[in-house]
């Protein structure tokens, strides 16, 4: 007689086995059914904290149509994007330049400075540049910069003696070799950081457009609403926001598949 | 016994001592490999340097490779005999890194352009994917390779950009015996495309490396007259061994003839006793 040992495991227990990997179909209708439950407390929910499912749906048709909704959102965004492009270039730079000595307390600095508040860094943004827009953008490259720079110099000192001493045992320069090793080597890396802390411009947008309110934008009618305590309206908007942020992020992932194909294959699955 | 005779140095230590933190690793290493010819054959040569973990053996190669400065000593290569410099060994390191962010033809192509012309490199690119078996292999990333593959690949992106001498740290490290058997052909292999060609390996494991060299230094610790233990590992007058001139050397299945057994038994017992 044998004896087989068969390792079966059901779809709902292994929901909730430790590093299980369910099917895609189970995971979606587990993603599905949390929606929905997530969904009927909102509408059931007899304490009523947030304004019901209906009223968030009419006040976000009249966001859209009498308040332009959808143009404010493209004025954030086009800011946002104007911003972290911006700040990727400049927290690139700063971290790049970590390979001379001499620039490591300028990146230390930069990373320190996300204790900052921006209130009252705005007053001196005012003084150096002429046009609101100007020190909105330059307070949100400044906020982006200092995060960005923190995330991208640990991706850097992830770099271990055994790669760099790879490149030079073949013959690449120190230069050649850090950009083989740092510059191209972790491209995809610097990639996810700028994903991370793109978040952190939606957080300040709103800050930002109440300072500077002539170019409007979600976040001035964000505050709008808020001021007038228009729930529904905030949660609409907020919802907005939310969107907005998980499709920025699946774009960002999607731009990583497509560049960085090889990021994926060592991950644990 | 195999006629051979001995030509310039190609590698050459000299008292080469390594401290860290003031405590010293390695003490007054001498060794010179020595670039040996065998009349009719044309094949390089296998030299082994056998060290016990922890003794310091990774250091050792960080050294040859021109990678860390020792503290005192000079370390010299090639025929000119010039000192050290990073590429001007090939070294492939214990875990076989490569490029992950490039494909593997990419990681070959990468080395190659330090040597040649971009027509030359994808040739010889393409020559040397065709002999370590790994042409099939060639548009993966070094993730989606096995472990021999990414050895293979490793050793031939060191061999494109070298000059003949070619360093393997702890090469059999972790293999079964099928694998090991892989990593000793492709040494053997390494030899005979340049009568030049010399693989040093720098292992733990004595059986394997006795049986692919034909010069071993063993390195050990000593003691002082009154039995204390000296500090940094060295390699000792005692602890140089010619398997050539002993008849050990360049025979195809060395390790079932039981005068390489007895060799191996007493290398095992020095090794206990210090």
């Amino acid at each position: 007689m044998t004896f087989r040992f068969v390792n079966y495991t059901s779809p709902m227990k292994e929901l909730f086995s430790p590093n299980a990997n369910p099917q895609r179909l189970v995971f979606m209708s587990m993603v599905a059914t949390q929606a929905f439950v997530l969904l009927l407390l909102w509408m059931f929910y007899p304490l009523q904290l947030f304004p019901s499912l209906g009223e968030v749906f009419r006040s976000l048709g009249s966001l859209i149509a009498d308040q332009g909704l959808i143009q404010e959102l493209w004025a954030s965004m086009t800011t946002a994007l104007q911003s972290i492009a911006i700040a990727t270039v400049l927290a690139l730079l700063i971290s790049y330049l970590t390979a001379l000595p001499f620039f490591r307390p300028i990146a230390y600095a930069a990373t320190k400075m996300r204790y900052l508040t921006l209130t009252g860094l705005t007053f001196f943004m005012a003084l150096m540049v002429s046009s609101g827009h100007e020190v909105k953008l330059s307070v949100l490259i400044f906020g982006a910069t200092v995060y960005l720079v923190t995330g991208m110099t640990s991706v850097i000192l992830t770099t271990t003696q055994e790669e760099m001493d790879h490149a030079r045992t073949l013959g690449m320069s120190e230069w050649r070799a850090f950009y083989e090793v740092v510059v191209l080597g972790k491209l995809d890396e610097m990639l996810e950081v700028v994903r991370q802390n793109f978040a952190i411009i939606w957080t300040m947008i709103t800050l930002v457009e109440t300072l500077y309110q002539s170019e409007g934008g979600i976040g001035l009618l964000l505050y709008k609403q808020n001021r007038y305590l228009h729930l529904d309206g905030v949660v609409a908007i907020q919802l907005v926001i939310l969107a907005t942020g998980a499709l920025q992020d699946y774009v960002f992932v999607l731009l990583r598949r497509v560049f960085f194909p090889y990021s994926w294959l060592g991950a644990a699955k | 016994m195999t006629p051979y005779f001995y030509k310039e140095p190609v590698l050459t230590l000299d008292n080469v001592s390594m401290s860290f933190g003031g405590e010293l690793v390695l003490r007054d290493i001498s060794a010179q490999v020595l670039d040996v010819v065998r009349p009719n054959m044309k094949q390089g040569q296998v030299v082994g340097f056998y060290g016990r973990s922890g003794i310091g053996k990774s250091v050792l190669c960080r050294i040859m490779a021109g990678l860390v400065a020792p503290t005192k000593g000079t370390v010299q290569v090639g025929v000119e005999q010039e000192p050290v410099k990073p590429g001007a060994v090939g070294f492939v390191q214990q875990r076989y890194p490569l490029f992950n962010h490039r494909t593997l033809v990419d990681n070959l192509l990468v080395a190659a352009e330090r040597k040649y012309n971009p027509e030359e490199a994808r040739q010889q690119v393409e020559s040397y994917l065709e002999r370590f078996c790994l042409t099939p292999h060639r548009k993966k990333y070094p993730a989606h390779l096995s472990g021999g593959q990414r050895q293979r690949a490793a050793i031939a992106q060191q061999l494109l950009c070298s000059d003949h001498l070619i360093l393997l740290d702890e090469p059999f490290s972790g293999l079964d015996i099928a694998m090991i058997d892989e990593v000793k052909k492709i040494i053997v292999e390494v030899t005979t495309m340049d009568e030049l060609n010399t693989v040093i390996i720098v292992s733990h494991d004595i059986v394997t490396t006795t049986a692919l060299a034909d010069r071993l230094w063993l390195l050990g610790y000593e003691r002082d007259a009154a039995g204390n233990l000296l500090p940094g590992a060295t390699i000792n007058q005692q602890h140089q061994y010619n398997l050539a001139e002993m008849g050990l050397a360049w025979h195809p299945n060395v390790e079932a003839e039981p005068e390489f057994a007895q060799f191996v038994e007493e290398i095992k017992e020095e090794i206990r006793r210090s």
